[in-house]
Formats: structure tokens, sequence, C-alpha cells
């Protein structure tokens, strides 16, 4: 994006260097009833990385990405993001402090259009009132259009320019998963959380959203955590892994190294208990 | 359409994003103005502006409250007719209070009232969803209708239990109260109604309206995106029954001249719900084609169908049996649409438009 812009360029000045730890989970146990769905675990997200999430179906993954946005309260544990520790966060903290996500099952807003799902995105950096609003002019009028542009080169970004009037609910499911991504981006946040995003793709479309990941990665230098299935593109991408098993983390490091794990060889094929 | 959008490029994202990007569309819109402003009142009738434009337009307010909250915001609403009931108290016992201040304040300041009266009974919204949602508000119907007749305070004590609409001017001219100028109240109405319009058009076009629309379709997502389903759900409530309270005040003042308990029924909140499904959910366009098929398509029927059926053929019916006929008809229409187009006739404008746009070709 444009550096002159000043809603854009601001958005690194979140006192966190590359490399350093932004988001810190401590101990999270989340239960529902008797079934626990995550148990003790810990990990950390550095500044700028792209951290994968694996494990087997039922392992907690979506659980835990839940869990960092505050949809899912914890029982036990503690999150850190940006140097504030929660016990729990509403969605909204979590959304206004940098956090966002695009969903396994596409959560598009279907009656919208692209635009205005990206538009959606940046709700939260939207403060005009109610009143100008109503008169759309000066001010209100304004905003909007600021944000357009923002809105408008995500969507040269994601090479979706053809489609951005189509009601989202008519396109294509490969589409459906880039708007998503887009809207996600539209709130430029510090960590963006994808759930599976390339569930259900071609080899192109995958290729396709892949390239699309790294440039987010390097080029606006969001810390991104992704919970994905196909392990090429997983250890393609990702600069470290964790893997959970059974709401349990087995597994933490770099591709290879959890490559190699035994535990996690054996979640994965299945070993006789 | 006749016209098309060909060779009118926009060049700023202001333009883009305008109500009406095609210069043909603000062309018509300028038409309707002029059409509803001068030709209406010159040539209107008596009966034309009283039993059909007035009434039309103040359903078509309702209509608009309604949409906000249903179509906009996914939130189903049976308390409209109460809402009006609000507005049109409201706007009684504030201007029996203070009869010298301008009666247009008071009609808008009644939607006010109304506004507080739908945050307050559309607080179960944020725990409960659909049918329950649709329980809750037919409470408030029911509750509201009971306190119209059982408080008397609200109906200043009189002996019919009534309330009336009371003599008040606007520059001179008597637009309420008994014998005030029918062609004054159109163009009071059909002012208010063309700015709230345009009101409602802005908000939905804006972060409000689209936070409305993101609770609609997906109010987890709306949720991580962060909007506040608390804000956006009673906001929506708010501007809705703002709307309903302004139609309901409008319907006595302006209109009716006199109201009961019984003219804020669920019956017309019912009404109200028909003429936002037929019309389109989620448009507003849709107000205005639902107002005038569920209004005005009753009253055709009623004035024309008997003498027709006694010309052409050797029955005899009367105007309540082709009251019965009008039912049947929009009842069928409202099962119809359901099946065929759930976006109703703001939808089928669409297709027709978009049909005639790349006509004589199939796309």
């Amino acid at each position: 994006m444009n550096a002159h812009d000043p809603h854009l360029s601001t958005k690194f000045d979140d006192g966190i260097a590359p490399g350093e730890e932004l988001l810190h989970v401590d101990n999270i146990s989340l239960s529902f009833g008797g079934v626990k769905a995550i148990t003790d675990i810990s990990f950390d997200v550095l500044k700028g990385e792209i951290r994968a999430i694996i494990g087997p179906n039922g392992a907690g993954k979506t659980s835990m990405l839940n869990v960092i946005n505050g949809f899912y309260h914890p029982q036990e544990g503690t999150i850190t993001f940006r140097g504030e520790k929660r016990r729990k966060m509403k969605p909204y903290q979590a959304a206004s402090s940098g956090i966002s996500r695009t969903f396994q099952n596409v959560a598009l807003f279907a009656g919208m259009s692209t635009l205005d799902n990206i538009m959606a995105g940046r709700t939260l950096k939207m403060h005009k009132n109610f009143f100008w609003q109503m008169w759309r002019q000066g001010p209100a009028l304004q905003e909007e259009i600021l944000h357009r542009k923002v809105v408008e080169e995500i969507i040269e970004f994601l090479e979706i320019e053809a489609i951005r009037k189509e009601p989202v609910g008519t396109l294509p499911y490969g589409l459906q998963k880039r708007v998503e991504l887009g809207r996600a981006l539209a709130a430029e946040p510090d960590l963006l959380l994808l759930d599976e995003p390339m569930a259900g793709m071609n080899l192109e479309e995958k290729e396709d959203m892949s390239r699309f990941i790294i440039d987010v990665n390097q080029q606006y230098g969001t810390t991104i955590a992704l919970i994905e299935h196909d392990m090429g593109v997983v250890m393609d991408l990702a600069d470290r892994v964790i893997v959970l098993d059974y709401g349990k983390k087995i597994g933490d490091g770099l591709p290879h190294e959890v490559q190699s794990n035994q535990d996690v060889i054996d979640a994965y094929l299945g070993v006789s208990h | 359409m006749f016209y098309r959008e060909a060779g009118q490029f926009k060049a700023t994202y202001e333009a883009d994003s305008a109500k009406f990007p095609i210069f043909q569309d603000k062309l018509f819109i300028w038409f309707y103005l002029v059409i509803g402003f001068v030709a209406i009142p010159l040539l209107g009738n008596e009966f034309f502006l009283g039993a059909i434009m007035i009434p039309f337009l103040v359903f078509t307010l309702a209509a608009i409250g309604l949409n906000i909250l249903t179509g906009f915001t996914g939130q189903i609403s049976l308390g409209s007719g109460a809402f009006m009931g609000v507005g049109a108290y409201a706007c009684y016992k504030m201007t029996l209070a203070y009869p010298e201040v301008n009666i247009l304040i008071f009609i808008f300041a009644s939607g006010i009232f109304s506004a507080i009266v739908g945050v307050f009974f559309g607080l179960p919204s944020l725990r409960i969803k659909g049918f329950y949602l649709v329980v809750s508000t037919l409470a408030a119907q029911f509750f509201l209708e009971w306190a119209f007749q059982r408080i008397p305070w609200l109906y200043n004590y009189n002996n019919t239990g009534a309330i009336d609409g009371v003599s008040r001017w606007l520059f001179g001219i008597q637009i309420t109260g008994g014998g005030a100028d029918r062609t004054a109240q159109y163009i009071v109405c059909l002012a208010i109604v063309v700015v709230m319009t345009w009101f409602a058009s802005n908000i939905i076009s804006g972060r409000i309206g689209r936070s409305w629309m993101m609770i609609r379709d997906m109010d987890i997502a709306a949720e991580l995106m962060g909007v506040r389903p608390l804000y956006a759900k009673l906001s929506a409530f708010a501007v809705s029954s703002f709307y309903c309270g302004v139609a309901g005040s409008m319907m006595v003042f302006l209109w009716l001249g006199a109201a009961e308990p019984e003219s804020f029924d669920y019956n017309h909140s019912f009404e109200i719900l028909f003429m936002v499904i037929l019309g389109g959910l989620g448009s507003l366009l849709g107000c205005f084609l639902g107002a005038a098929v569920i209004w005005i398509l009753p009253i055709l029927i009623r004035e024309w169908l008997p003498p027709l059926i006694d010309k052409i053929t050797p029955w005899v019916i009367t105007s309540s049996t082709a009251d019965l006929v009008s039912d049947i008809i929009i009842g069928i229409m409202i099962v119809v649409f359901l099946i065929m187009e759930p976006h109703g006739l703001a939808r089928l404008w669409a297709i027709i438009k978009q049909k005639l746009r790349v006509w004589p070709f199939p796309y």
C-alpha cells in the first residue's frame, strides 16, 4: 500500500520490532462441560512471522483461534497480546486491539457486495457519528471515500477488481475465500488469524492463496497465524509450526524439526496405544 | 431500460458511490419529484389525495421503518403498529401541552418517544432471534395497545377514549384537525417522506448501515470485525421505531384526523410486514412498491371491480365482496412472492431493468 497514506503508514508503529513477541498464550485450558477441547497449551507468536497451527481433526486448532480472538473464554490461562495481559477478552476488544481473522467455512456477509464486505472490515476505523452519516455530506463522505481508497488498494492487491460490485453470495468458493482475506486485511490487523485458508481449493487456487499470504506477510509486515491441513503448504509457508493433538501441544518448532518429531508422526499416522 | 450507462465514466469514488450513478436515473428521480410535488397536488381530487396518496405515504414511511429493522438488520418485528401508536399519542400529548409550537416539530419529536420505547422492546433481541423475537415484539404490540386503552392520561381523559387531530397551522394554512387543507397535508407528508427516505438511504450506505447488514448476514463475523451487537441492534430498533413513530403521528394528524387504540392493533403490524415482504426486504424502493400494492390495489379493486362485473357478467357483487377478492389476491401474491422471489417487487424490478439493459440479447 502507499506509504504516503497516513491511514496505512501508522500501523507499523505499534512499538514492537520484528522478531519480538507479539502474542503469548499461557497455559490455556478450555472445556465444554466434560469435554476438554484444549489442555494447558502455551506458545508464542513473534512479530512478522508466519506461525502455523496443525494437527489432526478435532485437535483443538480452531478452538485455539477462537480463544485468541475472544470468541471462547478459556477456563484457565492468560493471553498476552502486545504486552497486554488478559484472562479473557471480548471479540470487540480483540478486533480493536488488532486481531483479525478468516473462517474455515466462509463467513462473508452474503447479501452485501464485495466492496461492502471489504468496507465492513474498516468498521473500526470509521468514527463519524450517526448525524453526519445521515447527511452523508462533508466529513462523513470524505471519511467514506478515504476508506474506499484503502479498500480499493486491497481489491487491487487481491486482484478482485472485476467482482467489486457483485454480491458475494453469487461468487465461486475460491473468490469468496479471497474476499474474506480482503475483509480481514481491511482491518489492518497486527495479527491475522487464518483458519484453513486453502481448504477445498484446487492446486492453482492454493498457489494463488499462498502467494497472497506471503505477500501480506512481507509487504504489510502482518504477523500471521494459520491453520492448514495441506502439509506441503505449511512446510513451505510457515516460519514455525505448532502441532496439536487431542487438545494438547505435541510439537513446536521449525518446520523440519516438527516433521521429524516422533510424536507428530504418531499423531498423524496413528499408533496403537 | 431504454437507456444504458454506456459512456458515463466515473472518475471519482464519490461519483461511483452516488445514489443514482446514471444520469438518466437522476433525471427520472427529478421527474417523479416534480410529479409528486406539482402535478399531483394540482390534478388530484380530495379522494385521490386523502384516500390514496396520503395513506400510501404514511405506510411507506412505516414500511421503511420496519425494513430498516427486518430487511437491513434481520430482526423480525411485529410491533410496528404499536410503535406508530406511540408516535401518535406522543404527538397528541405534546401538541396539547404546547399548542404554540409548530406541529412539524412535534411530528418529528414524537419519533424520539417511539424510538425510546422501541429500544426498550428491542432489548430482548440481544438474546433471542427469529420466531422468539417475533413473539417478544408481539408482546410490545399487546402491551402498548393495552396502554392506549387503559391509561386515560394518554388520551387526555376524554369521553370517547380516542385521540383527535387538533387544529394546527403551518405557514397560515391549516394542516391538521377538521377542515384541514388536503393538498397542504399531502405536500407535508410527501416532503417528510422524501427527506426521511433520503436520510435512510444515507445511513444505510454508510458505516452504521453496513454494521446493520453485517449483523443480519453473519452476526459472529460481524462481532469479530468489531461491530458490537448491542449498539447495532438497538440503533436499528431506535431508527426503525423513529420512522414508525413519525408515520404514526402523520397517520393521525395528517391523514385520519382521529384515532382509537384499535387503529394501532396488530393488523397494522402485519400489514406493514406484508408491505415489506412483498416490496422487498432490504430495499427502500421496495417500501414504496409494497405500500403501493398493499394499500392501493384493494382500493382500485373496490372501486372498479363491482361496476366491471356488473357490466360484463350477469352477476352483481358488492364492494365488501370486492374486498374479499383483494384479500385473496394479496394473499396469493404474498405466497407466490415468498416462493418465487423472496426479495420482492424491488428485485423483480431490478431483474426487469437488467433484462432491458441487455435487450435484445439474453445476457
